[in-house]
């Protein structure tokens, strides 16, 4: 019985420590958690100093790497990091290094906090150097779609703008309709509408294809009705003067009417050209890599901004260009007014 | 009248209408070869709108138009509806027939030369040095030669009507229209437009002239003629015409206040 009773009290003893022995755990996880909601809540308040004391209050334990120690020492050293305090960052993560040698967040936060102790203009370069090939070959892509609808929407626009004034009601009622379908509908929607929803009716095209069809339509009604204005703005005498010396409506147009629009036509179209060099943007939407596509890959791939910076920066040059080219070529196409 | 066979241009009951507007009233007018009509009247009077109608700019709802014995503009349809005729053989009559208007109308793209060339060279298809040949002639007509490779704005108003008029003539026209060709000059330019003008009746042309300038219709004109409402009131030889149809009251009320 006693030996009985001996055995019951061990087996007591023993599963009573063990009970005391979960439970002082328990308590101690319990401590913790509420020490990091504590170190939070200081956060919260802006009162890092606060927060950073509170979290080095944890201690290293045998755990696992997900633990409370090397979570307060990254929080530690991401606190230290935005205080500017690079020294005492990079102790935090070396603490876990210390104990975890390849804990890959310590390490690529050390390697981040090398970066921020660079010059910024070095890690600028560095980023640029990183992201240009790619933002160029994109840049290039740009360009040629720009390209390529700058030669295609003006004989389009003029063809539009032909068709709007001519006097036979339904080249004139089909031009009106062209025009009022792709002014009055967002470019993005059409460049689904060719690219996503022709499918289903049976027509394919390439991203390349059906960027060139949306943005030339949608190009070309607009120059369409530019053009018709320029050519309307001319004063009816000229036509009449044409036509007296025995030139036919087109002839008069060609020889007479068109040329004198040019001036006129740089200024607008030339502001069409430059929202065309940003509208090629959009076309990044349906499968094409152009300058905002890789710029948007290389922001998603390394979450750094410099990557869109430089991509602004491309299209500033671009538009730049274009506006000193087209004060040029209007300055050239009115030379005739000059005295 | 200078000669009196067949007339070149015969013109019967034009009639235009501007809505419930008639601007010409069924006028008649023939004009002999080498012959100078100048037509005066108030503004409004139709005298621009029958000018035009000669070069077809404007589409007449009747009347004919007879041009070196044939009848032209017009042809009538299947279903009896009038209209012009196709558009080649219209620009083909207007290449025979110049006219110069109030506004000079110059092609403000092209040089001087260019300006004078377009004709020949569009329209008659000729070689660009023949069309240059024709051009400088016709300018050293109108004594613009060294004008020849600046652009009209940089012309006088009096210049910008003698290339106008040197434009008109490279086409080798048969009948001179004039629509008040001196309205838009100031007064000191208007001497140089009508030596021109001078200069091409001595050399025969045929003209109709719209203008306000009595003096150069007392001087010029073979006949004068009065246009009020769109009809002709009165017309006569200049002498005859400052001379009796002064009596005619309307007449005498707008020389009185043209003069």
């Amino acid at each position: 019985m006693k030996f009985f009773t001996g055995r019951v009290v061990k087996r007591a003893i023993l599963l009573f420590s063990c009970l005391l022995l979960l439970l002082a755990s328990v308590c101690f996880a319990k401590d913790y958690d509420q020490l990091f909601t504590d170190a939070n809540d200081a956060m919260a308040q802006g009162d890092l100093p606060a927060a950073i004391a509170l979290l080095k209050k944890v201690e290293f334990e045998k755990g696992d790497e997900s633990g409370a120690f090397v979570r307060s020492r990254m929080q530690i050293a991401r606190l230290q990091f935005a205080l500017k305090d690079m020294e005492q960052a990079s102790s935090a993560a070396k603490e876990v290094l210390a104990v975890y040698p390849d804990n890959s967040e310590a390490l690529n936060f050390l390697a981040s906090v090398k970066q921020e102790q660079k010059p910024r203009y070095k890690v600028f370069i560095e980023d640029c150097l990183r992201f240009l090939p790619q933002l160029l070959k994109g840049a290039v892509m740009t360009i040629t779609l720009v390209v390529c609808i700058i030669l295609i929407s003006p004989i389009g626009g003029l063809l539009i703008a032909l068709g709007r004034i001519s006097t036979f009601k339904p080249v004139s009622a089909i031009c009106w309709f062209f025009i009022w379908l792709f002014r009055g509908t967002p470019l993005l929607l059409q460049l689904f509408f060719i690219y996503y929803g022709l499918p289903s009716l049976g027509i394919t095209f390439k991203p390349f294809t059906a960027a060139i069809l949306g943005l030339g339509l949608n190009y070309s009604a607009y120059l369409g009705e530019i053009i018709r204005g320029g050519i309307q703005s001319i004063e009816h005498g000229q036509m009449e003067a044409a036509k007296a010396i025995g030139m036919s409506y087109w002839q008069a147009m060609r020889r007479v009417i068109i040329p004198q629009t040019y001036k006129r036509l740089m200024p607008p179209i030339g502001n069409e050209f430059i929202a065309l060099i940003k509208d090629t943007a959009l076309v990044s939407t349906i499968a094409m890599v152009e300058l905002m596509r890789s710029a948007d890959q290389m922001f998603n791939a390394y979450f750094n901004v410099t990557a869109l910076i430089l991509a602004a920066l491309i299209y500033l040059l671009f538009t730049t260009i274009f506006t000193f080219v087209f004060e040029k070529i209007e300055v050239r196409a009115g030379i005739y007014e000059n005295r | 009248m200078k000669t009196a066979n067949q007339p070149l241009l015969s013109l019967k009951g034009i009639t235009k209408h501007f809505g419930s507007l008639t601007a010409v009233n069924g006028v008649d007018l023939d004009v002999c070869p080498g012959e100078i009509v100048v037509i005066i009247g108030p503004s409004g009077s139709g005298k621009s709108t029958l000018l035009r109608s000669i070069n077809f700019l404007e589409e007449i709802e009747e009347g004919t138009i007879v041009f070196e014995g044939n009848e032209i503009g017009y042809v009538t349809s299947k279903h009896g509806r009038r209209h012009l005729d196709v558009p080649h053989k219209i620009c083909a009559l207007r290449s025979e027939i110049g006219m110069v208007f109030q506004h000079f109308n110059l092609f403000p793209h092209m040089t001087v030369l260019g300006n004078v060339m377009e004709g020949p060279l569009t329209v008659q298809k000729k070689s660009p040095e023949q069309a240059r040949e024709i051009a400088l002639d016709m300018l050293a007509k109108v004594g613009l030669s060294d004008k020849r490779d600046v652009y009209p704005a940089t012309l006088s108003g009096g210049q910008k009507q003698r290339v106008a008029i040197a434009r008109a003539l490279a086409m080798r026209p048969k009948l001179m229209l004039f629509d008040e060709p001196t309205s838009a000059l100031d007064p000191e330019l208007i001497g140089e437009v009508f030596d021109t003008i001078r200069d091409l009746g001595k050399e025969g042309m045929t003209m109709i002239i719209v203008t306000h300038q009595m003096g150069f219709a007392k001087e010029m004109a073979d006949r004068v003629i009065f246009m009020e409402k769109g009809a002709f009131v009165a017309q006569g030889t200049p002498e005859d015409f400052f001379a009796n149809q002064m009596e005619h009251d309307r007449i005498k009320s707008f020389l009185n206040r043209i003069l």
